[in-house]
């Protein structure tokens, strides 16, 4: 079974700040890999294990992608290869491209079973990057995915609903994203990022794959800082938690909201 | 301009169809479940209203293609509700198109022959408003059902279903809670230390008439609440008169989904919790000391 994790190169935006004109200041906000996508290798590396398959990690963006410490924060949570999408073009791509891009990746890899994702990236945290990548690829997708096995030649998926769980099965290769809490991540050790080093990376231009154009164009005309309400930023003394208590009872009560 | 709305099997969607109709033009619901949803949305206010069918043993998810395929080269603007469901369908659509995806939208309007959108980004952190020009796929806060106002005519399309099935399907233990509905809740952190000290929450939740809530690692990672009341980035964004972060640290993936609260108490033991730069009234202290005086003085 051959299986595609797509991750993501990206910093945290709790570690952005924001000018007074709403621009994003990103340089002081180191990249990682994104913060979901370990536990999607995890579920991968599981399926792959108990099948004889093979995890290959997928990323596109730019160039800093495919920078050696990106390289070996991947490679060191148990990916057996990985394709890297590594174009300056993709800076500040949006959803459809990436995810035009990583399906051209796909079917470049050849063959694929599955492509699991992490639920969310942790810059942007659409969750619409791997539901575009199953449209591009005519496959179905699934979010919340808790656990994923292969039964009688049938991807068992088993997933989070709104007031409960659901058990699914799919006949084809499928786009599976994975809840936050699929599984629990291995850390890698000195072993696995030594490792990382001597796994095969095929690193690829967008050119070189089969991408269609998109069609629209989305240009910025304002950014802000969000609108926040002003606080009151009132402390209460808690020495004596039940003068503290009943002093923030007062201060509700005035304000009207008990 | 002609706008499509994709629809998963819930008819919630009031916010999506008043989007539309504020854009002018033809507005057509690509509904996928079963036909009384599709009914209730024809009489929701759109013009029409194709149904692809109730999906019986399949999830909606199997329709995606066959939603994409019924939505064509239409150009103009798609939008979806910000459900599961929904965005995969409107993936799908997306991908077909090759259109731009926005979520986060909060206002959406016309202008020439394209779109200006201004939306959150980056997890809340900063606003932008884009020139849209070209299909565009649009996820939207879904918004109530849309009440009664008029007779669509609902079109049938024979869909084939993608190779996905449902086996089983299981109700959680959770009892579910409806958290954007609450006048006031109590949001519990990491701050509490055992699963068994949640009866000392609740106590605090039901002592001020409060629904209970939680940071993203109570219901994710720790299982002591349901999915439905974790309060964040990617769960439920509130706006209550009045929210109790309890030992919660005040990182932004929670925050954004508190920001519309009226009033925020913040109780925590580090005075340098980012949650007071954000509180109306903030108590630095221990919340196993604090919380039970707070639960007494409201009774």
């Amino acid at each position: 079974m051959k299986i595609v994790v797509a991750y993501k190169w990206a910093p945290n935006p709790q570690d952005a700040s924001v000018g007074a004109d709403g621009v994003v200041d990103w340089s002081r906000a180191k990249s990682g890999i994104s913060e979901y996508d370990p536990v999607a290798i995890e579920l991968a590396r599981r399926l792959a294990d108990a099948t004889g398959g093979e995890v290959i990690g997928l990323t596109a963006g730019p160039k800093s992608v495919d920078a050696s410490m990106a390289r070996k924060a991947a490679l060191s949570r148990g990916f057996d290869r990985a394709v890297i999408v590594a174009d300056d073009a993709l800076e500040g791509a949006g959803t459809t491209e990436l995810a035009a891009v990583l399906a051209a990746a796909v079917r470049h890899i050849g063959e694929v079973n599955l492509v699991i994702t992490g639920d969310s990236s942790v810059d942007v945290g659409a969750r619409m990057v791997p539901v575009v990548l199953a449209g591009q690829l005519g496959w179905p997708a699934v979010g919340e995915v808790t656990a994923v096995s292969v039964q009688a030649g049938l991807l068992r998926v088993e997933r989070d609903i709104a007031g409960g769980t659901q058990v699914l099965e799919i006949s084809g290769p499928a786009v599976l994203a994975a809840s936050t809490n699929a599984a629990v991540p291995r850390i890698p050790g000195m072993r696995d990022i030594l490792a990382a080093g001597k796994k095969p990376v095929e690193t690829l231009e967008v050119t070189a794959l089969d991408v269609p154009a998109g069609g629209t164009t989305v240009s910025v005309t304002h950014t802000s800082r969000p609108d926040l309400k002003a606080r009151k930023q009132q402390m209460i003394d808690t020495a004596d938690p039940a003068a503290a208590a009943a002093e923030l009872v007062d201060a509700l009560r005035s304000a009207g909201v008990l | 301009m002609s706008t499509w709305i994709v629809v998963a099997g819930d008819p919630a969607i009031g916010n999506l169809v008043e989007t539309a109709r504020a854009l002018g033009g033809q507005v057509t619901a690509a509904v996928v479940g079963p036909r009384a949803v599709a009914d209730t949305i024809a009489a929701g206010g759109v013009d029409r209203v194709v149904w692809l069918g109730d999906p019986g043993q399949a999830p909606v998810e199997a329709y995606a293609s066959a939603v994409a395929d019924a939505v064509g080269a239409a150009g103009g603007a798609v939008l979806g509700a910000s459900r599961p469901g929904d965005r995969v369908l409107l993936g799908a659509v997306a991908a077909r198109l090759q259109a731009a995806v926005l979520t986060e939208a909060s206002s959406v309007s016309a202008e020439g022959d394209g779109l200006v959108v201004t939306r959150t980004i980056c997890g809340g952190i900063a606003e932008e408003t884009v020139m849209v020009a070209g299909p565009v796929a649009l996820v939207l806060d879904g918004g109530p059902v849309p009440a009664a106002s008029g007779a669509a005519p609902v079109e049938e399309v024979t869909a084939s279903p993608l190779g996905i099935t449902v086996v089983e399907t299981n109700a959680s233990s959770f009892e579910q809670v409806d958290l954007s509905a609450a006048a006031r809740v109590v949001g519990i952190g990491r701050g509490l230390k055992a699963q068994g000290d949640l009866a000392m929450i609740e106590a605090l939740a039901e002592a001020s008439k409060a629904e209970l809530g939680c940071s993203r690692p109570v219901a994710e990672g720790l299982n002591w609440l349901g999915k439905d009341r974790y309060i964040g980035v990617s769960g439920q964004h509130i706006a209550p008169d009045l929210y109790f972060a309890v030992g919660i640290s005040g990182q932004l993936q929670h925050m954004v989904g508190v920001r519309g609260a009226k009033t925020i108490v913040a109780i925590n033991s580090d005075p340098n919790a980012l949650v007071f730069k954000e509180a109306d009234y903030g108590l630095v202290g221990d919340l196993y000391q604090i919380v039970p005086a707070l639960t007494e003085a409201l009774k």
